[in-house]
């Protein structure tokens, strides 16, 4: 996940890589999911991984769903 | 709980110990003498913890590449908190640093189209005002088909 000035240095990205356009956050949004998904402090013994069903839970907490975030 | 499971659990508590608190994840040597263990069985440990997506480990050394939202190496993504230098694999884990640390945090950043520099600063939980765009490349249920490149 990359950061860019603006839409147009990503169209510029992806022809230069010739990768398709994928889904975009601003900087606010991606602080938030950077949030929820990172809080959990992984030092803690009975830390374990989100299972898809939480992963997903936790997506669409944020308004992150359709054919993109959708996990299967 | 298997013992297994017990020591893969205090490798990973102390990667993350250690990564929080220095700025890098220990090497396998540091791991073995701190734990008490032989290397042999640390480098166990981290297999089945990197099989678990719990760490991503480096392709040769088998030491850890990925403590996320850690980098082990540099990168394009450098998080100034807590008086230290850490790194973020992507944009997503240099903004998880900050949130995993519970910190204040400057991140050093750049365009990834240009290489124009990009600041970001995180203060008391807010992310300060930026102009810029995230964008991620691949769909989620692909992340994990190359997370080094992803």
């Amino acid at each position: 996940m990359l950061l860019f000035r603006s839409e147009e240095h990503i169209d510029r990205w992806c022809k230069s890589w010739n990768v398709p356009r994928g889904a975009t956050l601003s900087p606010r949004q991606t602080w938030k999911l950077a949030y929820a998904w990172y809080s959990p402090d992984r030092r803690d013994p009975q830390w374990r991984r989100r299972t898809v069903d939480e992963t997903e839970e936790l997506l669409a907490s944020l308004g992150l769903t359709g054919p993109f975030w959708n996990l299967r | 709980m298997s013992s297994g499971e017990e020591q893969d659990r205090g490798v990973r508590v102390w990667v993350y110990d250690r990564t929080m608190a220095t700025g890098r994840p220990p090497t396998v040597h540091e791991l073995a003498q701190h734990l008490d263990l032989p290397a042999a069985a640390v480098a166990d440990s981290l297999e089945r913890l990197a099989s678990g997506r719990a760490l991503v480990l480096q392709r040769e050394s088998r030491e850890v590449l990925m403590a996320g939202p850690f980098s082990a190496v540099p990168t394009p993504f450098a998080v100034h908190a807590n008086d230290r230098l850490y790194y973020g694999n992507c944009i997503w884990d240099a903004l998880g640093i900050p949130a995993m640390l519970r910190a204040d945090a400057r991140i050093d950043g750049s365009c990834g189209c240009c290489g124009e520099s990009m600041r970001l600063a995180l203060t008391a939980g807010e992310l300060g005002a930026v102009d810029g765009v995230v964008h991620f490349a691949l769909p989620a249920r692909r992340w994990w088909d190359d997370i080094v490149y992803n």
